[in-house]
């Protein structure tokens, strides 16, 4: 009777997360589900019409190009915010007033909206009249056309994504670092380790955690990139920066098509999540192994 | 203390309702957001630009009536993503700024309110509109939207550089008659002037590039929509457009990396001799041309689109106001219907950004007619084409077109394939509508 009233008071706990949880995200996912299997626009009430969505989904090639460019930009971005964020925070985990002033100013690119951060880089990456353009000039060479040539576009996504996003990557790895205890690196010394072996053998396994968890949340953060790619190149040119969140954003709100944007929506879901997962039994299977 | 916190506390309530007496009026529009420089603005006539105008006319509509709060919402080209979106979420604004093409998406739904009611209220007659004005904003006989407007495709000129070029005749630019005759200029301007003939915003403007596509096409008599559920722009009319401008972009005519703010800046510093744009740019540029100092000075024409094919004809749009369907008091009602009768007398003022006027008594005006260049380009009224009504989405349609017309220019695809993309995508889009 007391463990039954006691399990009850925990629910009654948990309730209101519950609820919200249920509320913000299980219901919009099964309506969503729901809608996929429809053929419904955005005011109409829609007719049933089974897998169809996912069938016109999988031979629809601006569908399979956006899906194709945010895994590439995904690949661009990930490994390369992850090594300059660790680089950062090794550079700047010291108590000093220069390091506390470069934290704040590397962090501080993260606070900006999306619509600012793509404005500044614009003025940056425009071949015509932007910063990289006129120093391409002055060299004597033509400027790279970053936000029109299919090849440069995704790349221009990434660098500006990678400034954007370095402050909270490195905010993680420098919790990490502080909760090193000190000891080790003076173990380290006393077996005169140098500073590369410090930090293989110290410095790494020891925010392994810290590692896991920036490469995952990047990972599904980019994965659902929009902002940037609507803002500075619209997706072009010719769909080759549409990401799989612009496809889908122009999609329901665009052509209205709400089902079939509902389906684009459950497959970017589901890879996602298998990213995710993948990524988590992969790193758990070294923590069994004990490596 | 006590009696100092009832005070402020009596201050503060009685404030509050003061407030709510007055009838709120939520307006939603595009053309840009320039607070910085208009934003406490309430002299029209002082007002350049598009955004300029709109805003101070905004402005000035509410110092004239104190009894109404407006609050406005300015949503980035063309914000129809977001009002379907509020629309979906049964939020919608009072007013909202609309092109003629659209209307009809939003009225067949039942999302928008016939307004003949709030123009009987203003005393407008709708007899009084162009005929193109009344024909963006009638949808199966009932009108629903407040015409702004009637706007297309422009040539906006620098005028040195033609000269400099040898391409100007009694003082007035010399356009070409056909394409072999455009690839002429074009390279005769390059070769005297060094500089490209056109200024062409292909990055991130689908609205540019379908243009031409839909204005060529439409010279050649090339049904682009035969019927409501197919689009055909891989046809020879359309290969032909579609290779032209792809030609001129190869041959460094016209540029090729521009987005819309580059370009406009490159026609402004005299970086090229045509920026094929439309009727909302003439103000800008207006003003610049009277700055002395600037690359445009007493430099700039403005022309229609030179017939190149068959009939001279230029793809046209229009501006609306329409008022989304809700639940509305009296007041509120009222409120929108003296928001037209001011939009209404204060249309000259808007015409002044370029746009034709939507009303037929300011076009044939003295005063309309004494603008500058407005005779030149006053022949858009009757060569303007829409595309047919029964083409439902068209904003969206647009934006496909433009994407993979620009892919064309630009030789990112070879033209039948971006064609007939467009072709495949478009008409995939329609067979799934209603």
């Amino acid at each position: 009777m007391r463990a039954a009233a006691r399990r009850w008071d925990g629910l009654l706990f948990v309730a209101p997360f519950l609820l919200l949880y249920c509320t913000i995200l299980i219901y919009p996912l099964l309506k969503g589900i729901w809608l996929s299997l429809h053929r419904v626009d955005l005011f109409g009430q829609g007719t049933l019409v089974g897998f169809d969505n996912y069938a016109r989904l999988i031979g629809d090639p601006t569908f399979g190009q956006s899906l194709i460019n945010t895994f590439l930009v995904t690949l661009m971005v990930v490994p390369v915010l992850t090594v300059l964020a660790l680089a950062l925070a090794l550079a700047l985990n010291r108590a000093t007033r220069d390091a506390a002033i470069f934290r704040g100013i590397f962090f501080s690119s993260s606070v900006l909206s999306v619509t600012i951060v793509t404005l500044i880089f614009r003025f940056i990456l425009a071949p015509d009249a932007g910063l990289l353009g006129e120093i391409w000039q002055g060299l004597g060479w033509e400027p790279l056309p970053f936000l029109s040539h299919p090849d440069l576009t995704l790349p221009a996504l990434a660098i500006t994504t990678i400034w954007w996003s370095l402050g909270l990557p490195m905010m993680l790895f420098l919790a990490g670092l502080q909760q090193i205890p000190e000891d080790m690196y003076e173990a380290a010394a006393l077996d005169n380790a140098g500073k590369w072996t410090t930090f293989w053998r110290v410095t790494l396994p020891s925010i392994r955690r810290t590692l896991i968890l920036v490469v995952m949340l990047q990972t599904a953060a980019q994965l659902q990139m929009f902002g940037q790619a609507q803002l500075l190149t619209a997706g072009g040119p010719s769909g080759a920066s549409r990401t799989t969140v612009l496809f889908l954003f122009e999609v329901a709100f665009g052509r209205w098509e709400l089902g079939y944007a509902s389906a684009a929506a459950e497959i970017l879901f589901l890879i996602i999540l298998g990213v995710t997962l993948t990524q988590y039994w992969l790193t758990g299977r070294d923590r069994e192994s004990g490596r | 203390m006590r009696w100092m916190l009832a005070l402020i506390a009596a201050v503060v309530l009685g404030s509050c309702s003061q407030a709510e007496e007055r009838t709120g009026l939520y307006i939603q529009r595009f053309f840009g957001e320039c607070g910085s420089q208009y934003g406490s603005a309430t002299d029209i006539s002082k007002a350049e630009g598009e955004c300029g105008i709109i805003t101070t006319m905004i402005n000035a509509f509410q110092a004239q009536h104190p009894d109404l709060s407006v609050s406005q919402n300015v949503v980035a080209w063309p914000g129809y993503p977001q009002l379907t979106a509020q629309m979906a979420a049964r939020d919608p604004p009072d007013i909202v700024t609309m092109h003629g093409a659209v209307i009809s998406d939003y009225a067949a739904q039942g999302l928008l309110e016939p307004i003949e009611p709030y123009l009987r209220e203003a005393g407008i007659e709708p007899g009084t509109f162009t005929n193109a004005a009344r024909g963006a904003v009638t949808v199966n006989g009932r009108i629903f939207g407040m015409p702004l407007d009637t706007h297309g495709g422009l040539w906006h000129i620098n005028t040195r550089l033609f000269e400099q070029a040898g391409l100007m005749r009694g003082g007035k630019p010399v356009l070409p008659n056909s394409p072999g005759e455009l690839v002429a200029h074009a390279r005769q301007f390059r070769e005297r002037t060094g500089k490209p003939y056109l200024i062409q915003s292909l990055v991130g403007d689908p609205a540019g590039a379908a243009r031409n596509m839909y204005t060529y096409m439409m010279a050649q008599r090339a049904a682009v929509f035969p019927d409501p559920k197919h689009m055909r722009t891989n046809t020879p009319e359309g290969r032909r457009v579609a290779d032209l401008f792809r030609r001129m972009t190869a041959e460094g005519l016209g540029t090729s990396n521009m987005d819309t703010p580059a370009a406009i800046a490159a026609f402004m510093n005299g970086e090229g001799g045509i920026y094929p744009t439309g009727t909302w740019m003439i103000g800008q540029f207006e003003t610049e041309e009277k700055t002395r100092g600037r690359p445009l000075y007493r430099s700039y024409a403005v022309l229609n689109y030179p017939r190149l094919w068959g009939e001279h004809v230029v793809f046209v749009s229009g501006h609306a106001w329409v008022v989304p369907k809700r639940e509305r008091t009296a007041e509120e009602r009222s409120a929108i219907a003296r928001f037209f009768r001011f939009m209404a007398e204060h249309n000259f003022d808007w015409a002044r950004t370029g746009h034709l006027p939507a009303f037929q008594s300011i076009i044939d005006s003295s005063r309309f007619r004494a603008l500058p260049h407005r005779e030149d380009i006053a022949p858009l009224a009757e060569i303007g084409r829409t595309l047919p009504s029964y083409v439902q989405r068209q904003s969206a349609i647009e934006g496909i077109v433009g994407e993979e017309a620009a892919a064309a220019f630009t030789s990112q695809k070879p033209t039948a394939r971006a064609l007939g993309d467009a072709d495949r995508r478009v008409t995939e889009f329609l067979a799934e509508l209603p």
